[in-house]
């Protein structure tokens, strides 16, 4: 009975294949944004999105912006404590020694060695005590080189490049990880110094008590409610996801007019093949099939396209293909499709047999 | 043996016309013997069709019993009567109604199939009954590919495929000329013969009626024999 559905598409190869088409637009269209998106959003937030904190003890009044908050921290009674670490996030300047060139960067500051401190880098790590070694996101690679000294552009610190970093970026910028000894320097404070934030590692709520009982004045903040803080980042998600969400209710329309119209354009066939003995239930089946086999077939094409797409991007562009979500949108657009079938099989059960004998009366 | 292939008792249908109530086939009663071509003739909305579309497991009738080879069909769920379709009927429309989609050996291929009919017998018959209308050198080809006599003759071919004791024709001469009618006609009287099966014909075509074994009119919702 699987052969019928299928004679039928290879018969009408032009309006299977036009289908085939919108759907694997659509879902390029899906995709592309997704990766954008995704792209977008690693490119402004992955220092805090690769974090491996749980959440963060922010100034209450930073309303969840870590860039905003200032809490006062008694650095001997945290670093006991190797769950919970002070951060501190200030955005700045970097320029090379003998050049006017600044170069925009967020500073990080963690304890060497803490759970903050990313792994993956070239060269060595950060450098306790008075070494002012900075590492840095990648994407200063092209300028700068392991080993060169760099200055604060504000204070004038002079600091000595150790190592790169890969996805480390704060608001659009690059990051440079220094220790909190080089904070405090690069502050000009005292010992008991201002961070932007505790992070703890997981939920423990004796320590996050703690911590509140401790410093006053502050709360702690999911770290997707961090990322979500940092500047221009909800701004450039939100759009990106508002279109794909458009999208997708334009794909259900689009498609569920186009299986709609096929099957009232069926319907005197239904009928003849009703006449000889098909039962409703046959032509149901062949006909979500049919959709599945069309989606499939879109969906797969357009996943080795987007791939392809993303091999041609410049490097420019921000793009992430990362697989579970294109599964996950793959699948939303697949029930999508079927769910637009599903419309018309009411069709399917009444076609008249009676119609299909020419006359009725 | 069956002597009765298809028998009506007392069958009524009414349709709702509006407000009216219409009854279009009024306490009618029929036998259809096994080897013999029936002419049915009559005005349009006479019932023709009505009356051929429950005998023909399309409409259950309202009152009255719809016996075919022993059963009584009147009050078959639809599921029931598609399967009465497939295996006990075959119908021949005014239009040859092929799936524009399959060749002309498929399109026979697929009733056998959806009956469940499908053996190693299976090609040997097709190719038999595409011998018997004349068909075989088209085989390979599409409806759109045919003519319209030739799109009929398939048709025919496909009615009889799955060994039906009834064959039910509705208008099926009524897209062709003369000479082509007649020999659809004769056609389909040779196979039935041969075959020992029975038809129906339904049509408006009197020049046909001679071929036929036995002519009913239909009148008032009722069916009139008429002498020859």
């Amino acid at each position: 009975m699987f052969s019928l559905p299928f004679k039928e598409m290879t018969f009408f190869k032009v309006k299977y294949l036009l289908i085939s088409f919108i759907l694997f637009f659509v879902a390029i269209l899906v995709f592309v944004i997704s990766g954008l998106a995704n792209g977008l959003s690693m490119n402004n937030a992955s220092s805090i999105i690769n974090m491996p904190a749980h959440s963060f003890y922010l100034q209450k009044s930073a309303e969840g912006r870590i860039d905003r908050s200032h809490l006062t921290v008694d650095i001997e009674e945290l670093t006991a404590k190797s769950e919970a670490q002070p951060i501190g996030v200030q955005m700045g300047a970097i320029s090379r020694v003998n050049s006017e060139d600044r170069l925009d960067v967020t500073f990080i500051a963690v304890q060497p060695g803490s759970f903050l401190e990313p792994d993956r880098k070239d060269g060595k790590g950060l450098e306790r005590g008075g070494g002012n070694s900075v590492l840095l996101d990648r994407s200063l690679s092209g300028t700068i080189k392991i080993g060169m000294i760099v200055k604060d552009a504000r204070s004038g610190i002079s600091l000595k490049v150790v190592g790169f970093l890969d996805d480390q970026t704060f608001s659009h910028t690059p990051v440079a990880l220094i220790s909190l000894d080089t904070w405090e320097k690069l502050a000009g404070g005292p010992n008991k110094s201002e961070y932007n934030g505790i992070a703890i590692k997981k939920s423990d709520i004796g320590l996050e008590k703690n911590i509140s009982s401790l410093i006053k004045n502050g709360e702690w903040v999911e770290k997707d409610q961090v990322v979500k803080g940092i500047p221009g980042y909800s701004a450039e998600q939100n759009s990106l996801y508002m279109m794909l969400s458009f999208l997708i209710v334009i794909a259900v329309f689009v498609l569920a007019a186009f299986f709609y119209i096929m099957t009232i354009q069926k319907t005197a066939q239904f009928g003849i093949l009703k006449a000889i003995g098909a039962k409703s239930s046959q032509l149901v089946k062949s006909t979500i099939f049919q959709v599945i086999m069309l989606t499939v077939v879109s969906i797969a094409a357009a996943v080795i396209f987007t791939k392809g797409f993303m091999a041609i991007l410049p490097n420019n562009i921000p793009f992430i293909f990362d697989l579970v979500q294109i599964a996950k949108f793959s699948g939303i657009l697949f029930l999508v499709s079927i769910f637009g079938s599903l419309l018309s099989v009411f069709n399917i059960v009444k076609a008249d047999p009676i119609q299909a004998m020419g006359r009725v009366e | 043996m069956m002597i009765e292939p298809l028998i009506l008792e007392q069958v009524e249908k009414t349709f709702k016309d509006g407000d009216k109530e219409n009854q279009v086939v009024k306490n009618l009663s029929f036998g259809l013997k096994t080897g013999e071509v029936v002419a049915i003739i009559g005005p349009s909305g006479s019932g023709k069709s009505t009356f051929l579309s429950i005998a023909g497991a399309l409409q259950s009738p309202d009152k009255g019993k719809v016996i075919i080879n022993g059963t009584d069909i009147a009050t078959f769920s639809d599921i029931d009567k598609a399967n009465i379709r497939l295996n006990h009927l075959g119908y021949i429309f005014q239009t040859s109604n092929l799936v524009p989609y399959l060749k002309v050996e498929e399109q026979l291929s697929l009733v056998l199939k959806m009956a469940n009919q499908w053996t190693k017998e299976s090609k040997r018959k097709i190719n038999e009954m595409l011998v018997a209308v004349g068909m075989v050198q088209r085989s390979k080809f599409y409806p759109h590919q045919l003519s319209g006599g030739e799109k009929q003759r398939v048709a025919i071919a496909r009615a009889f495929i799955n060994d039906p004791e009834i064959i039910l024709a509705d208008e099926p001469t009524a897209s062709l000329d003369s000479n082509r009618s007649m020999a659809i006609i004769e056609l389909i009287s040779k196979i039935v013969k041969e075959q020992n099966k029975s038809a129906i014909i339904v049509t408006h075509d009197e020049q046909i009626l001679p071929l036929c074994d036995r002519i009913y009119v239909m009148k008032d919702g009722q069916l009139i024999e008429q002498g020859n």
